[in-house]
């Protein structure tokens, strides 16, 4: 439509319309929406034909070469505004909380899945290595208390020759605020007994509830309790 | 003639320009559309604190009216997992549910059920995987036998009309 429009607008122009005309017709009811917008646009920019600067036989031509000129000049716009709301909602996405949550609370399931593995996990073979595994991944209290093991425990935990290893079945996010967090899992305990040999391995199934917290960019667990069975 | 050359260049210049503008604006809705399309940012769990709380509600008193039972009053029971569940949670109960009414009554058997917590790990706005822990004691009046199992279960849920139901029961 708009098109046409200023296909209306150009014949118009190749034949000056005199103002008092233009106001006719416009005021006129029996002239329809179209013409009557062709007609104000055309009063409202400065028409060539009445500009008296210019040789009234170049009209056409100066106008035509104007509107064309205007072309390039929205197409510019256009592009700057698609490059403002492109841009926009690319910011938008980076700084969006609810994603950064999203993201933080993925990152949390995956290594407190990983820290709750190794923290059921010991082999009688190389205890001291075991502890400074579960060292590594604990904080606070619970790592004082990994720390504090000492030789005669140690050794009576070498004693038992037992392998076990810890495996997240399933884990879910309870908890996410800021730097902590509360993470529940599912997992399976296998246990080898060597001290039976050719014992088969046992296995049994634990649900722990896990507190963390982000220190130096990594969550560490604060806090490892089995959820006891209660009758309330 | 240079003139209108000049004016050509000019032009081609500017739709270049145009052109670069709309393919930097393009590059920056891509990103956006990168961005919330992951995994991850379509997980509504725990970053969607109302809608994460009436998953968890909703299991959570779903599963002990479920789980609960009456040899004196078994169709509460059975009430209730017409309400809650649904598809495979649905067949999987009735199966259940059989072989317990049919030694209920000799053993004047109750189980309650007590749900500990309930973690959302999946949530969409029509779908929720959550992790579930809960404790089932069952009484039985015939020889004053009791005893208490811990489960860990991996529930589905699927939005029907205004409300939820579990669509899948998986004992871990």
């Amino acid at each position: 439509m708009s098109r046409h429009t200023t296909t209306t607008a150009d014949e118009r122009s190749a034949d000056p319309i005199e103002p008092d005309e233009l106001l006719e017709s416009s005021g006129s009811s029996s002239v329809s929406p179209e013409a009557a917008d062709a007609a104000s646009s055309d009063t409202d920019e400065a028409d060539p034909a009445s500009d008296p600067s210019l040789p009234s036989g170049a009209g056409s031509g100066a106008q035509r070469s104007r509107r064309r000129a205007q072309l390039p000049l929205a197409a510019v716009i256009v592009g700057a505004v698609v490059l403002v709301a492109g841009s926009f909602f690319w910011w938008d996405a980076e700084r969006d909380p609810q994603l950064a949550a999203a993201a933080e609370r993925d990152q949390v399931l995956i290594e407190a899945t990983t820290a709750i593995e190794t923290l059921n996990t010991l082999d009688y073979r190389d205890v001291p290595a075991g502890l400074a595994a579960w060292t590594d991944v604990t904080t606070g209290t619970m790592r004082d208390g990994i720390a504090a093991i000492d030789e005669a425990m140690q050794q009576s935990l070498a004693g038992e020759q037992k392998i076990s290893t810890g495996q997240v079945l399933e884990a879910a996010v309870l908890r996410l605020e800021g730097d902590a967090a509360t993470v529940v899992v599912a997992v399976e305990i296998g246990i080898t007994d060597d001290a039976v040999p050719d014992s088969p391995e046992t296995t049994k199934r634990n649900r722990f509830s896990a507190d963390l917290v982000l220190t130096d960019g990594r969550w560490l667990v604060e806090d490892l309790q089995q959820v006891a069975v209660s009758l309330s | 003639m240079t003139k209108v050359r000049s004016v050509i260049q000019t032009r081609t210049t500017v739709y270049v320009l145009a052109l670069l503008l709309a393919v930097g604006g393009g590059y920056g809705f891509w990103q956006s559309y990168q961005l919330r399309s992951t995994p991850s940012a379509e997980n509504l769990a725990v970053v969607d604190a109302s809608l994460t709380a009436e998953v968890r509600s909703f299991v959570s008193q779903g599963l002990t009216r479920v789980l609960t039972f009456d040899w004196q009053d078994p169709a509460a029971t059975t009430a209730a997992a017409d309400q809650v569940l649904d598809d495979k949670a649905r067949s999987d109960y009735d199966e259940l549910f059989t072989t317990l009414e049919a030694r209920a009554p000799g053993q004047q058997l109750t189980l309650t059920a007590v749900v500990q917590s309930v973690a959302v790990k999946e949530l969409e706005t029509d779908r929720a995987v959550a992790l579930v822990f809960l404790d089932q004691t069952s009484q039985r009046a015939s020889d004053q036998q009791a005893s208490i199992a811990a489960a860990q279960l991996s529930v589905t849920a699927e939005r029907s009309g205004s409300g939820w139901v579990i669509t899948e029961l998986q004992p871990l």
